[in-house]
């Protein structure tokens, strides 16, 4: 099912991440741009564990971005160092938490594990 | 016969023009003013009176400055100038051109100064067939500017040229009316800044805390203090001296800030790789531990920010997988290349966990091997469950970006490099022999970091059994008992893949050769075959394949000779390290000035001096590194518990070595060595 980002905030955000390592901590917003709108999500992450709220307070790194553009990284569509050198996504703050970020958010849907790739196609690729 | 081409460099930005200071296009040559893989200048070209100019000297001060003396006319006209011009050029975040005209003449005099400016933000990886750009130019005489401008959807990079004497701007450049004094002089400043636009125009850098703290350095200052940092060394052969003192100031050069970072890393080299190279950096590392160890700790944090996270096809990206290429041009930006962040090595990973160690060793840096424990895990369990791509228990490699991921991920990454003998590419997933060596040597030095800093004895024996059953499983099935070497790969049927190259020297160097084997090794690398006299090929000659100037079918790499030569010590071939160091110096020496990342392979007397290959890089950053890990390696430098051990073995003819105060876990120590005369004592077969 394709999620969007709110969505994919809520359930697949919030939560223990033992992918992170257990010494980043940090804050981290989200600004979906739509239209004149702008929804604020508040990231608070540390200890593996992130939490997510709705808050406009200040954070030490901001991401800004059209809700599209948002979406799109939901669904495991956009690169965010892509995005982010095509001004599609805009930071401001620490950079270093945007690693942290591209681990929360899912690559592309129909990647493979080298071994599958290496099951499909032996021989000369 | 093309002009001598001149660079100033300060880490991913660099220009690059011609004897005169001029800048054109040049499709085989990235020539003009770059910064962050984005050509902002492909034009730069002064003429007085309409004339274009002639250098008459030149002088390189430092690898950030050079200062152009010039008259107008060519060199085939009889040149008595009564007006002579000084371009002063100068790079560090920004680039600076101070143009002086000298007036040597008795009267008062009037000349048209005129700068050609254009700009076709050509990303680099796009230099050879820059697809067209529609750029906007907008000239402001009253604030003696000119901006350029180029704008794909969001993506805006721009350069703006400001003069601080008046002067006509228009949209092909400026053009300075003046008038002056009989021996009297004028002068105007030109500065050029490279925009990369980020939220509302401004300058993409001015929002990251990483940029804005990083203080406007004074590069005199930054470069003396790198000098004063690392060792002193004396020497009887001057000539050792220079490529050492050469070296120190490429890698100086070659330093970068990453945007998403504070501390500088080194990029890959001049003029193509001048961006980070994953690889490259970590072999520049472990080259440079007893020199300039500072580059080792902001390497490998910087890797692990930007370790894999998900499987991603496209970027060749799998959890716990360092990465091996960042580019911030065009073609990254809109994923034509997957350079934005590309994984596409399986050496990487296990290097990262080598290096890791390996700064410990010299360093005692314990706080730094506890704040990396969780992505050097990471990196320890990408090799079994992502690496290990036919589930044998070998690392092996299979792009799965099939449109422009890299064919060979290890780093002979030419898309031929991996053949037999007779020149026959073996099937995907490859595992190549000097992977094996690394994931060897990656799992017991990581069994030691468990151990002593992780505090995980169980996980520490996990990895030293797994670490002796791959040992046992190669040495069975690499080993080719008829020729007496290594396979170069394995196929995933197991067929060995049964090419003599240099990699024999990087499986001395990890530790997994039997030492009973070592001897055979030794041989093959300084027998005629594989030692050109200059260094160790590639790929040895006599194999169908060969070819002297192919970069990984038989050209010689000192970054390659480096390890090479560090592990014919470590299994006790001291001679043979020795004439393998000898040779790269005599490169180093006949060449003057930075090593070349690769040279021809023809055998030394024949050619009587090293030949270049046209696409080869310098200064590289791991061929200056290459001269110090193969200093270090003669002097025999090993950490021991608090102590520098120092066990020279000089090649013939070095005389007396002294290199001061190396940094380490003791402070500073010295080391000297002096050669001995050889007579007697077993030499290479």
């Amino acid at each position: 099912m394709r999620l969007s980002a709110t969505q994919h905030l809520a359930r697949r955000v919030a939560g223990r991440h033992p992918e992170l390592p257990e010494n980043i901590a940090g804050t981290l917003r989200l600004d979906l741009r739509d239209g004149g709108h702008t929804e604020h999500w508040y990231l608070t992450i540390g200890q593996q564990h992130v939490d997510v709220a709705p808050s406009a307070d200040d954070a030490e790194l901001i991401v800004r971005g059209d809700r599209g553009v948002f979406d799109r990284m939901a669904a495991g569509e956009l690169h965010l160092a892509a995005a982010l050198l095509r001004n599609d996504l805009t930071v401001q703050g620490n950079v270093q938490l945007l690693g942290t970020l591209r681990r929360l958010f899912p690559g592309p849907p129909d990647a493979r594990h080298p071994r599958e790739a290496a099951g499909e196609r032996g021989g000369l690729a | 016969m093309r002009q001598e081409l001149v660079h100033v460099i300060a880490g991913n930005s660099f220009a690059i023009g011609d004897a005169q200071g001029d800048i054109e296009v040049d499709p085989y040559a990235p020539i003009g003013l770059f910064s962050f893989d984005t050509r902002f200048l492909s034009r730069w070209v002064l003429t007085l009176d309409g004339q274009r100019m002639h250098a008459l000297s030149r002088d390189d001060l430092t690898f950030f400055e050079t200062r152009f003396v010039l008259v107008p006319g060519t060199a085939s006209h009889y040149i008595d100038a009564d007006v002579s011009v000084i371009r002063h050029r100068s790079i560090d975040d920004s680039f600076t051109e101070r143009i002086t005209v000298l007036n040597h003449s008795t009267q008062p005099t009037d000349f048209t100064l005129r700068l050609e400016i254009g700009s076709d933000f050509a990303d680099i990886a796009d230099i050879r067939d820059p697809a067209p750009h529609r750029v906007t130019a907008a000239a402001d005489a009253a604030r003696r500017e000119l901006r350029l401008r180029y704008q794909r959807e969001r993506f805006t990079r721009e350069t703006l040229v400001t003069s601080t004497a008046d002067g006509e701007v228009d949209e092909r450049g400026m053009t300075f009316r003046i008038r002056v004094a009989a021996d009297g002089e004028w002068s105007t400043d030109l500065h050029v800044r490279a925009l990369i636009h980020g939220a509302a125009g401004r300058d993409l850098r001015a929002d990251l805390d990483s940029h804005r703290h990083a203080v406007h350095r004074s590069m005199r200052e930054d470069l003396a203090g790198w000098r004063d940092r690392a060792p002193r060394l004396i020497a009887e052969r001057e000539a050792l001296v220079r490529a050492y003192d050469c070296a120190l100031t490429d890698l100086a050069a070659l330093r970068y800030t990453p945007l998403s970072y504070r501390e500088r890393v080194p990029v890959g080299g001049l003029p193509w790789a001048m961006a980070l190279y994953g690889r490259d950096a970590m072999i520049t590392c472990l080259e440079t531990l007893p020199f300039t160890p500072e580059l080792s700790p902001a390497t490998l944090r910087l890797l692990a920010l930007l370790q894999g996270g998900q499987l991603d096809d496209q970027h060749d990206e799998e959890p716990g997988k360092i990465l091996v290429e960042l580019r911030y041009g065009e073609v990254a930006a809109f994923d034509e290349q997957p350079t934005a962040l590309y994984y596409g090595a399986a050496d990487t990973t296990p290097l990262f966990v080598i290096l890791l160690d390996e700064y410990e060793r010299w360093s005692g840096d314990a706080a730094l091997v506890r704040q990396l424990r969780h992505p050097a895990r990471m990196a320890l369990d990408w090799i079994d469950e992502y690496g290990d791509a036919c589930g044998d228990g070998y690392l092996r490699y299979q792009r799965r970006n099939t449109r422009n991921g890299l064919v060979n991920q290890g780093w002979r990454n030419s898309p031929d490099a991996i053949v037999d003998r007779h020149g026959r590419q073996p099937a995907f997933p490859r595992a190549t022999c000097e992977l094996q060596g690394y994931a060897y040597d990656a799992k017991i030095r990581g069994a030691r970091l468990a151990r002593e800093f992780w505090d995980d004895p169980a996980y520490a024996d996990r990895l030293e059994a797994d670490a002796a059953r791959l040992r046992e499983r190669f040495n069975r099935d690499f080993w080719l008992p008829q020729r007496e070497y290594y396979a170069l790969a394995l196929e995933p049927d197991g067929t060995p893949v049964d090419a003599l190259t240099s990699h024999l020297g990087h499986l001395l160097w990890s530790g997994i050769v039997e030492p009973e084997r070592a001897g055979a090794l030794a041989a093959h690398l300084c027998g005629p075959e594989l030692f050109s006299g200059w260094g160790v090929r590639t790929y040895a000659a006599g194999q169908r394949p060969y070819n002297p100037v192919g970069a990984h079918l038989g050209a010689v790499w000192p970054a390659d000779n480096a390890l090479i030569a560090t592990g014919l010590r470590r299994y006790g071939y001291d001679a043979e390290a020795a004439r393998i160091a000898a040779g790269i110096f005599a490169v180093a020496e006949t060449l003057e000035g930075s090593l070349p990342e690769v040279i021809a392979g023809y055998p030394r007397p024949v050619t009587k001096y090293p030949v270049q290959l046209p696409a080869a890089g310098r200064p590289q950053s791991w061929s200056s590194g290459a001269v110090l890990m193969l200093l270090g390696t003669l002097l025999g430098l090993r950490p021991c518990g608090d102590n520098l051990l120092v066990n020279p073995a000089l090649p013939e003819g070095f005389g007396r070595i002294e290199l001061l105060d190396v940094p380490g876990r003791w402070g500073r120590s010295d080391a000297y060595g002096r050669d001995r005369v050889t007579g007697g004592r077993p030499r290479a077969r």
